[in-house]
Parts: C-alpha cells; sequence; structure tokens
C-alpha cells in the first residue's frame, strides 16, 4: 500500500487548503468537507486526508473511517464516465437488474468499481427518489429516466464515439 | 456503598447497588454467568456482540436489552435464563461460529451456551469485531491508531491504509485487551538474551520476586495514566483501594552518623571487546544474562534456550573475558571460575547439551570448591586450556553450517581449535561501578587504580576507610563472592554497631579548631578536609570542626586564608617553642 | 429583499404583496421538481423561457417554475392560470402551440390533456378534476404548485410565517406545546410518536452546563421509492423553516439542522437558498421579528448510508462520525447530540406545524381517524398507473388509494401486492372471523408490510395497521403484480439491508448475512426442506438481539412473504421453479420459431451477444418469418437471464418458463 501512495500523481494541495479553511472548527461540516474533496478532486486524495487530519486535529484513523463507511467518497480515481444505476425498489420491480446486466457487460467494469482503464465507474445508488421514471440510470449526471436495455447500448456507443444516433428519451415509448 | 443506592432483581435474587451502574456489573457481584464479548471493565460498553442480552422488566413492559450498558433503576426485574435468552445466544453464538467458529476462545463460548453442531459452518478468521482493540486505543493509549473501516458485511479494524501507523505508542493495550489474540505483539515470544529484564512488563507490577516490600509499583515513564492521561483501569479495580496516582517521590532526610558503603559493582560490557560477537550475534550472552534465563522466575521460567526458543546441543563458556586482560582490566574477578563451573553444570543437567570450558587457570579456592570442579569433570565438561580467542558465524564446513565457532588455541594439545556451538557464555569481568566517582566524593573515599574503593589497611582493616565512621562492604571495594560479601557486610555492620553502642567516644586531644569571629565562611577548609570534618553552619555563617572526626593532619589550619583556624596543641607558637627546644 | 424587524413588518409586507397579486393575471406554472427535471423538463423550461424573451411577453404573461406537483407519472407538468389548465408529458416542441394557442389564445391544445383511462378515455381540462388529484387532501403539498421555492415573496404572499409571527407575538412555548399536543400530531417518519410530548419531554429534559437543546430535521429519507420528503424540501422549504422555527421556539432551542441526504441535491440547494432568504429577511437569526427569540439553522448533508436515517445513527453522523447507531435506552430526546436534548422530527412532521398553529388545533384533529390526526403523504410507486405523490387524509383504505387515486395496475397486470413503509415489514395474521393477532412487536419507523388483495380495505391509520401487526412507516407504497417473484423481493430487500448494515452488531451483520445467503440458494434451485424454518428460527432472534431498528426490522418483510406467499418459496424449494418467471437460475428463455419476424431486436438487447441467427431447421416451419431474415435464437450456455430479449421482442417471440 506505500508503493500505490507513492505512485499517486501529485495532488495539488491548494484547493484542499481553502476548502478546510472554510470549515475550520465545525466537526458537524466534516462530512460535508469530504463532499466537497470529493466533488473537487472527484475522490479524497491522500495528502489531502493527510492534510486535512494536521489542520483540523482529527486522527486519521477517523477520517479513513469515513470514507469507507459513506458510499458518497472514493478512495481511489473515479473513472472517466460515472453511471449509476437505481436500484430502489421502484426500479427494482421495473427491471434494474437487466440494467446492470446491460452496463456491466457492455463495459467490462465491475458493478460499484471502476474498470482497469480507467474509462467507467458503475454504481448502484439506493433510490433517487425519480420512482415515476423507473428504471433510472445517471450517466455523468444526466438522469435518464424509463431506461430500457437497447438504450443503454446507444447511450454507452455514443460515449465511445462509436454510433452515429444517441439515445433520446422522447423516442421508443 | 454510597448513601443513594437502588435494588434491583435478578433471575429472583435482589441485590442493591449504586445506581450509576449497568445490570451486567449487578449480575457479575451476584455470580450469575452472562456471556460476553465485546465487553472489557474499565473501557466503555459497547453492545456490539449482543451476547449478553436479557429481559427486562420495567413496571408492565418487558424488552430485551443488553446488559453491559444497561443502567439499573430500582424496582427493576431482570431474567437471564428464560427460553427466549437461551434461544438468542445460541443463534448467536452460531452465527460466530460461521467466521470464527475454530477460534479458542469461540469454541469455548459455543460450549458454555450448548452449540454442539453450528449450522452456518466454522471459520477461523481470529478478529471478531468486538472492537475492544478501537477502544483501548482510544480510551487508554489516547492514540486513535486502529479503528474500524468499510462497513456492513465488509467492516475491519485496520489503521489507515493497512499500513504500519505513526500514531501508535507502543503501549500494548490493544493486544492486551483482544479476547481472541487477533492482534499481538511480534516478537514477544522471542528470547531476546540482551534485553531480558529483571522484571515484567507491565507498567505496574511487583519489580523483582525478591523486591521489599513486595507490593506491586508504578512506573510513569510506561504508564498511559501519565504518559497520555488515559486508561486509570488500575485504581477503581483495586479492592483496597490502594492506588494514588497523585503519589511523589519523597525525599526523605536521615541524621546518621555511621555510613556502611556497599554499592556494589557492575559487569564488564564485551561489545567492546569485538571479537566475541556480543551484541552482532543473537546467542552469544554475558554470564548474567544467562544467571537470569536459567533462573525459574525468569522469562523462560529456567528453560535454557536459543534466541529462537530451541534448545542449544552444545554451549561454550569463555573465562575471562575482560578480567587478566591487559586491554581492560588486569586483575583477576574471583568469581567467575566457579560460577562458570555452575553453568557447566546446570547445562548437563538442565539439557544434557555438550558444554566446553575455555579458561585460562581454574580458581578453585573456596571450601567444596575443588570437589565441585572434579565433579563437573565427572559430568562430561569438556574443559579446555586456552583463552576463547574469537566467536564467529563463519562456516568452513558442513559442520559448521548455522553455528556460531569459538576460535582457540588448546595450549595443554598445543593445536588451534574452531568449536561450532549453538550458545556462547561470556563470563565477564566485575569491574567497579561507573558511577564509583560520585560515591567517593560524597564521602571522600579513596580508591585504587581499578576504581574499587580502598580499605583503610589491606589486612588489619579491611572494612574501615580513612574517614571515621564510613565503613565497607562487599565488591565495591573488590570482586568477591557471596560467603566472603556475607562476612564482610557482618564485619561492617559489627564495627558500625560498636561505634553506635560505644555511647561515648574518645579522641585525641590533637585537633583543629576554628574561631568564629575570625571566620568569614570561604569553606575553603571544607575542600582541603580529606576527613569530612569540618561542616558549615548556615545561620551563623562559619565553618565549624567535629572533634570526633578530625585527624589534626592540619591541613585547614594551613589553608585557612583568614588564619581563623588553629591546630590545638600545634599552634604556631608550640611548634616554634619545639623547634627551639630541639635546636638548644 | 429589506429585513422584517416586527411582525407588523410581516404584515405590512404580506399587504403589498397581496395588493401587487393580481390573480386574473396570465401564469404558465411548470413544475421543476427533481422527477420532471429528469424527465426533460429542464429543456421545456429554457425553452418557454426563450421563447417569451423573444416575443417579448414577460410582462404580460408571468413564467413561474414550482417544485413537484406530484402527479410525476405524467411529467412534465405544468398548469396555466388563471384558467387553472392542466398540461401532461408536456415536451419542447410544444411550447410555441401553449404559448399561442392556450396562453395568447385562450384554446386548449387535446393532445396535452390528461385522459381518464378508467372513464372511456375522456380528456380532463382542469387540474382540480383530475382524479388523481380530485381524491387528494392537499394540505401540506398544496402549495408545491403555486410557489417558487426559490422566492420568499412567494411563500410569503401565500399566507407564510403568519403562524410564526402570531406564536412569537401571542403564545408562551407552554401554550404552543399544548396546542401540538391538542392536535393530536404524530410523528410522519413512521414511528408515530405523539409530537406534542416529543417536545414537552425535550424541553423539560435537564440541562448540561454549556449545552444547548437542538431541533433536528430527518430529511435522510433512505427508504427506495419513497421521495415525499424530497419534494417537500424542494418545493416548499419554508414551511419545513417555519416548523422548525414554531418547534425551536416551544422547545428552547437555539440551533438547528436538516440532515439531508447525499443523494438530494436539489433539496440540498433550493433548502440552503431560502435559508439564506430567510435570513435576509430576519426570519432566522437573532431577535427573530424583535421577539428576542434567536434561532438559526444548519443543513448537514449525508455521506449515502440509509442507516443515518435512525436517530442516534443521523446523529453520530452529524458530529462527523460514522454512522453506528448506539443503545437508546437514554432517549436521544434527553442526550442525543453531542450529548444535549435533541428533538428529531421528519420532515413533513415539521410541514404540519405551521399549519396547525395557523389554522388551530381542533381544526387539524377534525381531519383523519380518532387516533391518527391529520393527512399523510405517500408515495404510490410501482406497478401502478399513476405513480406519484399523494396526500391523503387520515382513515382512508388502501384499495381507495390503489384504485381511486392510483388507478390500478397497468398493462392488463394482476395485482399482487403493496409493500408500505420500506424495507422492513410487519406481519398480519387474519383469522376467518377477521381477528387480527399481531406477531412481533414492530419496534420502530421503519417497518412496513405486503398486503396481500384480502387486506386492502384496511383503513390507513396508525391504530388499525398497528393493530394488525403492521405500522404506517415513513409513506412508500410500492406496487407489485403477478410478475414480481415474492421470494425474489424478499431478497432485494434483504440485499438492500445487508448493503446498509453498518456492521457494528453481530445479529444484523452475520445474520442478515446468512439469511442473504439461505435465499440466494433458494433463488438459484439449490433449497432445502427446512429452510423456511431455519428462516424463521434466524428471524426472530435477529429481531430480539439487533442493536438498531434497521437489524431489528429487516426480517419482517421476509417473514410477511413467507405468511401470505409461501406458496412461491415452496415452489422455489421443492419444485424447484419460479411461478413469477422472475429468478434467473430457475427460469429458461427460448424463442418460439413460430412467431419470430428475424427483426433482431432481440440480438441487439442482449448484453452478453448470446442471440445467434439460423436458418429454419429440416420439418421446422417459420410462419411469421420475414423475407430475407434468419430466425434468431438463444444460447443456453451465454445466457444470463436478464429478460433484456423478452422486453425487447415486440412479437412475442421470446417465451419465458
Amino acid at each position: 500500500m506505500a508503493t500505490e501512495a507513492a505512485l499517486e500523481p501529485d495532488v495539488d494541495l491548494a484547493p484542499a487548503e481553502a476548502l478546510i479553511a472554510k470549515y475550520q472548527d465545525s466537526s458537524e461540516l466534516t462530512i460535508a468537507l469530504l463532499q466537497d474533496i470529493q466533488d473537487h478532486y472527484g475522490y479524497l486524495p491522500r495528502p489531502v486526508l493527510d492534510l486535512v487530519s494536521e489542520r483540523l486535529g482529527l486522527p486519521r484513523t477517523q477520517l479513513f473511517a469515513l470514507a469507507t463507511f459513506y458510499r458518497a467518497f472514493s478512495l481511489k480515481p473515479l473513472g472517466q464516465h460515472v453511471i449509476q444505476i437505481c436500484t430502489g425498489t421502484a426500479c427494482h420491480v421495473r427491471g434494474a437488474p437487466k440494467l446492470i446486466d446491460a452496463f456491466t457487460y457492455r463495459t467490462g467494469c465491475k458493478c460499484n468499481d471502476t474498470s482497469e482503464d480507467g474509462k467507467w465507474t458503475i454504481q448502484t445508488v439506493n433510490c433517487l427518489g425519480s420512482c415515476a421514471l423507473g428504471p433510472l440510470v445517471v450517466i455523468d449526471g444526466e438522469l435518464k429516466g424509463k431506461m430500457t436495455t437497447t438504450r443503454a447500448y446507444k447511450d454507452i456507443d455514443k460515449i465511445l464515439g462509436k454510433s452515429a444516433d444517441a439515445g433520446d428519451d422522447s423516442e421508443d415509448e | 456503598m454510597p448513601d443513594e443506592t437502588v435494588t434491583i432483581t435478578i433471575d429472583g435474587n435482589e441485590i442493591e447497588v449504586e445506581p450509576d451502574i449497568y445490570v451486567l456489573e449487578a449480575a457479575e457481584r451476584l455470580g450469575i454467568w452472562i456471556p460476553t464479548l465485546c465487553n472489557y471493565r474499565g473501557l466503555t460498553p459497547y453492545g456490539a456482540c449482543r451476547l449478553c442480552t436479557v429481559e427486562a422488566t420495567k413496571g408492565s413492559r418487558t424488552r430485551l436489552v443488553t446488559s453491559c450498558n444497561y443502567p439499573v433503576s430500582d424496582g427493576l426485574v431482570i431474567r437471564t435464563d428464560t427460553e427466549r435468552i437461551r434461544t438468542a445466544r445460541r443463534i448467536l453464538v452460531e452465527l460466530l461460529c460461521a467466521r470464527h467458529g475454530k477460534v479458542g476462545v469461540i469454541k469455548q463460548l459455543a460450549e458454555n451456551v450448548g452449540v454442539t453442531k453450528p449450522r452456518f459452518g466454522e471459520g477461523n478468521e481470529p478478529c471478531v469485531l468486538c472492537g475492544l482493540c478501537v477502544r483501548a486505543c482510544a480510551e487508554m493509549a489516547k492514540a486513535y491508531a486502529i479503528g474500524f473501516a468499510q462497513r456492513g458485511t465488509e467492516r475491519i479494524v485496520t489503521t489507515p491504509y493497512n499500513e504500519p501507523s505513526e500514531a501508535c505508542i507502543n503501549c500494548g493495550a490493544c493486544a492486551k485487551v483482544c479476547p481472541t489474540g487477533a492482534i499481538y505483539i511480534e516478537g514477544a515470544d522471542e528470547i531476546r538474551h540482551d534485553e531480558i529484564m529483571l522484571g515484567p512488563n507491565s507498567a505496574i507490577a511487583v519489580p523483582t520476586m525478591q523486591a521489599v516490600p513486595n507490593v506491586p509499583a508504578l512506573d510513569p515513564e510506561q504508564c498511559l495514566y501519565f504518559r497520555r492521561d488515559g486508561c486509570g483501569i488500575c485504581a477503581p479495580n483495586c479492592p483496597a483501594d490502594a492506588i494514588d496516582y497523585s503519589m511523589q517521590d519523597e525525599e526523605v532526610e536521615v541524621d546518621c552518623g555511621t555510613v556502611v558503603v556497599a554499592t556494589g559493582f557492575q559487569t564488564f560490557d564485551p561489545s567492546v571487546a569485538e571479537q566475541y560477537g556480543y551484541g552482532r550475534f543473537k546467542n552469544v550472552m554475558t554470564s548474567l544474562e544467562f544467571e537470569r534465563l536459567s533462573n525459574a522466575a525468569g522469562p523462560t521460567g529456567g528453560d535454557i534456550l536459543l534466541h529462537d526458543g530451541t534448545k542449544p546441543e552444545s554451549v561454550a563458556i569463555l573465562h575471562c573475558v575482560g578480567s587478566r586482560d591487559e586491554h581492560y582490566h588486569r586483575y583477576c574477578s574471583r568469581v567467575c571460575c566457579m560460577y562458570s563451573l555452575k553453568f557447566a553444570h546446570l547445562v548437563r543437567e538442565k539439557i544434557g547439551a555438550r558444554v566446553y570450558e575455555l579458561y585460562i587457570d581454574m580458581r578453585a579456592f573456596g571450601k567444596g570448591y575443588e570437589e565441585f570442579y572434579d565433579r563437573v569433570l565427572r559430568e562430561g565438561a569438556l574443559l579446555i586450556r586456552g583463552k576463547g580467542a574469537e566467536v564467529t558465524d563463519f562456516a568452513t564446513n558442513e559442520a559448521e553450517q548455522g553455528k556460531l565457532i569459538v576460535k582457540c588455541e588448546d595450549t595443554l594439545a598445543a593445536v588451534q581449535r574452531r568449536i561450532p556451538v549453538d550458545m556462547v557464555i561470556l563470563s565477564v569481568a566485575l569491574e567497579a561501578r561507573s558511577d564509583a566517582k560520585e560515591i567517593e566524593r560524597l564521602f571522600k573515599l579513596s580508591s585504587s587504580e581499578d576504581g574499587f574503593f580502598l580499605e583503610r589497611h589491606p589486612k588489619l582493616a579491611p572494612v574501615e576507610t580513612t574517614t571515621d565512621g564510613v565503613f565497607l562492604a562487599g565488591c565495591c571495594q573488590s570482586p568477591k563472592d557471596i560467603p566472603d560479601t556475607v562476612a564482610q557486610g557482618s564485619a561492617a555492620a559489627a564495627q558500625a554497631l560498636s561505634l553506635i553502642l560505644r555511647g561515648e567516644t574518645t579522641m585525641s586531644g590533637a585537633c583543629s579548631e576554628i574561631n568564629e569571629e575570625l571566620c568569614s565562611g570561604c569553606r575553603i577548609c571544607m575542600e582541603v578536609c580529606t576527613y569530612n570534618a569540618i561542616s558549615y553552619d548556615e545561620e551563623k555563617k562559619v565553618c565549624r570542626v567535629e572533634p570526633s572526626l578530625c585527624k589534626a593532619c592540619g591541613t585547614c589550619v594551613a589553608a585557612c586564608p583568614s588564619g581563623a583556624i588553629k591546630g590545638k596543641h600545634f599552634t604556631k607558637e608550640q611548634i616554634l617553642a619545639e623547634i627551639e627546644g630541639v635546636m638548644q | 429583499m429589506n429585513k422584517l424587524t416586527s411582525t407588523a413588518d410581516l404584515d405590512a409586507l404580506y399587504s403589498k404583496l397581496q395588493a401587487a397579486h393580481d390573480p386574473d393575471k396570465k401564469a404558465i406554472v411548470i413544475c421543476g421538481g427533481t422527477g420532471c427535471l429528469g424527465g426533460g423538463a429542464g429543456v421545456v423550461i429554457e425553452t418557454f423561457r426563450k421563447e417569451l424573451a423573444e416575443r417579448n411577453l414577460n410582462d404580460e404573461i408571468e413564467f413561474r417554475v414550482t417544485g413537484c406537483h406530484g402527479f410525476c407519472e405524467r411529467g412534465t407538468l405544468m398548469v396555466i392560470r388563471p384558467e387553472g389548465i392542466f398540461y401532461q408529458r408536456v415536451k419542447p416542441k410544444d411550447v410555441p402551440d401553449i404559448i399561442e394557442q392556450t396562453v395568447l389564445g385562450g384554446k386548449v391544445i387535446e393532445r396535452l390533456l390528461y385522459c381518464d383511462e378508467s372513464n372511456g378515455k375522456k380528456p380532463i381540462v382542469h387540474e382540480k378534476d383530475v382524479p388523481f388529484y380530485k381524491k387528494q387532501m392537499r394540505l401540506i403539498f398544496g402549495m408545491n404548485g403555486e410557489i417558487d421555492p426559490k422566492v420568499i415573496e412567494h411563500y410569503i404572499l401565500h399566507g407564510g410565517y403568519q403562524a410564526l409571527a402570531k406564536v412569537l407575538t401571542t403564545m408562551k412555548p407552554e401554550d404552543v406545546i399544548a396546542e401540538i399536543k391538542k392536535s393530536g400530531l404524530r410523528g410522519r417518519g413512521g414511528g408515530g410518536f405523539p409530537t406534542g410530548r416529543k417536545w414537552e419531554t425535550c424541553r423539560n429534559a435537564p440541562l448540561g452546563p454549556d449545552k444547548v437543546r437542538y431541533v433536528i430535521c430527518n430529511a435522510d429519507e433512505g427508504d427506495p421509492g419513497a421521495y415525499m420528503d424530497r419534494s417537500l424540501l424542494e418545493g416548499n422549504p419554508h414551511l419545513v423553516i417555519e416548523g422548525m422555527l414554531i418547534g425551536a421556539y416551544a422547545i428552547g432551542s437555539p440551533e438547528g439542522f436538516v440532515y439531508v441526504r447525499h443523494e438530494y441535491p436539489l433539496a440540498v440547494a433550493n433548502a440552503a437558498l431560502a435559508i439564506e432568504q430567510a435570513r435576509e429577511a430576519g426570519l432566522l437569526g437573532e431577535n427573530i421579528l424583535g421577539s428576542g427569540f434567536s434561532f438559526d439553522i444548519r443543513i448537514s448533508r449525508g455521506g449515502g448510508a440509509f442507516v443515518c436515517g435512525e436517530s442516534t445513527a443521523l446523529m453520530a453522523s452529524l458530529e462527523g462520525q460514522t454512522g453506528e447507531p448506539r443503545a437508546k435506552y437514554v432517549h436521544t430526546v434527553e442526550r442525543g447530540l453531542y450529548d444535549s436534548p435533541s428533538n428529531l422530527n421528519n420532515v413533513e412532521t415539521w410541514a404540519n406545524v405551521p399549519i396547525i398553529m395557523g389554522k388551530g388545533a381542533d381544526w387539524f384533529a377534525s381531519i383523519g381517524t380518532e387516533n391518527s390526526k391529520g393527512t399523510k403523504v405517500f408515495s404510490l410507486v410501482g406497478k401502478i398507473r399513476n405513480t406519484g405523490l399523494i396526500e391523503v387524509p387520515m382513515g382512508i383504505t388502501i384499495r381507495e388509494i390503489l384504485y381511486g387515486i392510483g388507478g390500478g395496475v397497468p398493462g392488463g397486470h394482476r395485482f399482487k401486492a403493496v409493500q408500505t413503509g420500506g424495507p422492513s415489514g410487519g406481519t398480519i395474521v387474519v383469522d376467518e372471523k377477521g381477528a387480527t393477532q399481531r406477531v412481533g412487536e414492530p419496534t420502530s419507523a421503519w417497518t412496513g408490510t405486503f398486503l396481500p388483495e384480502s387486506l386492502l380495505d384496511l383503513a390507513v391509520d396508525f391504530e388499525s395497521l398497528t393493530e394488525a401487526g403492521s405500522m404506517m412507516g415513513s409513506g412508500g407504497m410500492i406496487v407489485m403484480d403477478e410478475t414480481s417473484c415474492m421470494v425474489d423481493v424478499a431478497r432485494y430487500f434483504l440485499t438492500f439491508l445487508t448493503e446498509e448494515s453498518c456492521g457494528k452488531c453481530l445479529p444484523c451483520r452475520e445474520g442478515l448475512r446468512q439469511m442473504l445467503a439461505i435465499l440466494d440458494r433458494i433463488c438459484e434451485g439449490k433449497g432445502e426442506h427446512g429452510d423456511i424454518e431455519l428462516l424463521e428460527e434466524l428471524s426472530n432472534v435477529i429481531m430480539d438481539t439487533a442493536l438498531c431498528a434497521l437489524g431489528g426490522t429487516a426480517p419482517k418483510p421476509l417473514l410477511s412473504t413467507i405468511r401470505y406467499f409461501r406458496d412461491e418459496y415452496e415452489a422455489h424449494i421443492y419444485d424447484k421453479k419460479c411461478p413469477a418467471g422472475v429468478c434467473k437460475a430457475l427460469i429458461t428463455f427460448s424463442i418460439d420459431p413460430q412467431a419470430c419476424t428475424g427483426c433482431g431486436v432481440c440480438a441487439k438487447a442482449c448484453p452478453p451477444d448470446a442471440i445467434y441467427t439460423r436458418t429454419p431447421a429440416a420439418g421446422e416451419t417459420a410462419p411469421k418469418l420475414r423475407k430475407g431474415r434468419e430466425l434468431h435464437d438463444i444460447d443456453p450456455d451465454k445466457c444470463i437471464k436478464c429478460g433484456a430479449c423478452f422486453d425487447a421482442c415486440k412479437f412475442d417471440a421470446v417465451v419465458k418458463e
């Protein structure tokens, strides 16, 4: 693991310092701080966590526990393209498992993981709260409702730059 | 029992307790067994294993609670043995067995609750996720070096990034509280001959087996209460309330007229004699270390073992390491030949290993000593006349692989030998302590070239010093064995007693006297007096001579810049008169 | 907007806004909730803005983006005022028509109207006539369709913060508590604990030195399928803020938190904006409206953990720790956040407070049943025609909800079960005489039941559901038809709970894991005799010994499905069949050459490319096969039984058995 840290690319700590200064002295905002860091860097870089520990006087074990307990955080950089598949009850009943199969097979990325080449991250989310639009998938932050496997392939191909026509929500109904 | 109490009932037994305890402790006091796993006296209860679940009835409401953290209240009724509880315990233990069934503590638990065939399998993962180590590190050591990570079925106990933690203070609290041995101190099982301590490792323990008084003492440098403002588990657990963290060292001043100096010796440190490999090779040790090793109260309980815990098959004992040596000490340390023979005898008796004694001369001078030497020869020790020259691990043939090779010249056989052995004992010299000079200064003692304190007369006054009332005993005066030390100690004690019991002492009329009016309080006389006969009066700011100690040497008379000291019967006038008388 | 320093200022502002408001002015009110946004409302909104600007209509027509309107099935939703014309499934290309024909021209566009399928597809023009809305009582949600949550003046225009003003100037804290008690308001997070009593206990709890009382809003709505709280917080955050203000005044708390789950970014944004605007207006902060009462709110985001909906885990998370619950032998109202008295209430509970204080406890108590007053918001989702958020008075029957409002099960399928309340289920036993027996003690908010057809006439209220061994839950209502396998659903819930378990206590972490292993086996066709009994045995111990309600109620959906659908379990175990055709290991897919047209849609949909083409074998007929095409068939070795082909085929050629 030490070698992994050494291999981590140089992380610019300046943005982290700014974020930490914003949240000084508020323990109920520790998680919010980590979320801002996650948003900015795309994951929680180890040097940044060490910096947080130093500045806020929090034990590294606490930060490591938070980083590995909550789904919102990742210790590894996310893939270039993030696919979130809603697995809430309503979406499950409307066929979310099929979509998981579709996306994992087509991208070669395992569920709740990042692919080896760093291109994809596929995550399951427990209910995005848009149950009328189930089954729901969020691709790169864009919500796509009433997803089907065929449209899933079109979207993936579009990202990969393959076929011409993309998945239009208004089409096959 | 404090004034306020509450009464609760457990399994039909009533008990009166303080209102701020939990049900589990009340049950323990009644002798009622409730299974636990994640609980430890002194740490905050966690309630994770749920094994201590009991039925609690308050008023008309009954519910299941964990007794480790459920507070007592007046009129509370607890049942620990209902069918519901027993079923729950069995299933919980079966769930534990799924991952940990082969681990000792869990196997025992299974037996205790009646689980004979765990239905979910039997794993052997040592960590049961009880969290005791996490809490110990947080509450006792306050180091926060270890914690939980991930969640749900993936939950683990780890250090950040699973790397050795910088925050860890090496206190060992985590290993101590771990119920399954999943956390252990690496190398704790190694026999580290060079680090053999005379006492146990805990921060509070009886210092040595022979300590007087034979009670535990707390070491503030190890104790987490002092190091980290944490732990503090011993004090509430002491039934006699004998632990007081606020105790301070006291300095006690005792007025005394006689002193017996018995400050002892130290062993020669053979690391400077690099040819023996002490400090380089793990199985080369000094005689004192071997003595500790073979002691029944020692770290191995008296078993003679190598560093890796195995029995040696051959042992070499090298005499005169540091003694009879131009480079270190020219004298003979007197005791080594006999204890080396003792070692040979012990090795032969305990483990039957081959023993080589490498000696220059065999000094078996005392009562029964020669007979013992004969006996050791008969027991099969191999004696080689020739001082050990070098200990090496460089093997030149198959038989020497992995061994320590002792090189020496066997002068009787006129050959050079390479003797492969597993263990080497260096019979090191006894030398004066490194702090002997300080003692000398305190008591105005003199020492010989080798650092041992000088007696007044080697034949006629072996326990007295030039200072009246200060006596010597033991190895601080010269190397000697136990019978001789005891004899010398008795002599010194007797002399001291005779002084004390005399009640009055005769003094020679000749002594010095200080005129207080002329004395300026410069204290130069004190510095030059070798008999400690002059003291300084803080109030009057003048010096004073103690007639019983003064030997009338006259040094102070000459040294005093104010001319305030007069030597009785040796005043200037008297001396001049004497000279005149001789000249007539 | 200027700071309001007294209730007189508030009254003045209200009057000013009322005077400026023209109820007859033309307005386009469009839903901007997360649901509609996900369905493309964003583009529609932008198109409207562009069109209105280009046509210079911004003075004549008011364009308002509001929060969730509730009828999520039919998004994008909009209402044209003052007529109240209701358009659904609006697309960007409809925008010019709407502006020209309806807003300016006064004509209705039929294709955008809602058609009542149960009434001969009759189109309905006005919002108030839509059956989905007609049968509801939208006390809390009503304003969602009117106000822009980003503009505090809208809230004030509709009477917002009047209740607060009344409370601060004319009532003592004890009076407020008495009023809430009189109203009969009970917690809407699922526990149903009397709110007034909770506030009172918190107010009276002893306060340590240097400690304060806290009020907390639980917006960690984690039940999959439930999103009422999100829509409330997105669409009408001020209602919740006002409720918290009143509560804080009654309890004596200077500091409040809103704990929103991580997956609700719009709710966080709108709530944060509302708090800021309220501060600017002097409605949060020091000396509110000159009353001497000071209170402020901070928003805290969750980190993505369902367990943080549990009160002690939520507070641990607020304190910057992992969401591990702790024993509740001392209640959080006495020792909660930072060991101080803390009052935690659900979003919906807080939202009821200003309404009660505004219209009076007696009025509130007149709605609902004897022991359950007021309304409840449900999210109606799953295999139901009209998915969305509904607000109904307590006491309405489940049947009425499903059929009267929900429109029944679509697509010609049959109703099978409805799951109320979340991943934990209670169990109901009903014998011939209709008497009910309780199995297992429902312990908290996270309980939900599977109710089969036979129990649809149960009234939705705390008591009748509790008597029957179930509980209200937080409000999620998930409908299932015959294509749902109940064993699979039970497995789904257990999977969910094992993933969300914090892992602290043994029964939940290891017990659920073992139960899931058994269910996995059953669904893979490896079920054994005795599995059901073992599941029941494990369930009882887990319910008895788990540390918190997540574990403690986790076995309930399973027990509930065993109770009512035991035959499905037995089919899986003994017959190795899945009657609903869901469990992959027990079903096979094949293509019927008699129906296959060779269109190839199935092959495109197949993830592992398990569909190959072939020519008809000797003696095989392929009557529907199109010219130039080949028959498609499934390679059973590659088939992962996902069912994508089954869904894709429009000719029913894919056979599932």
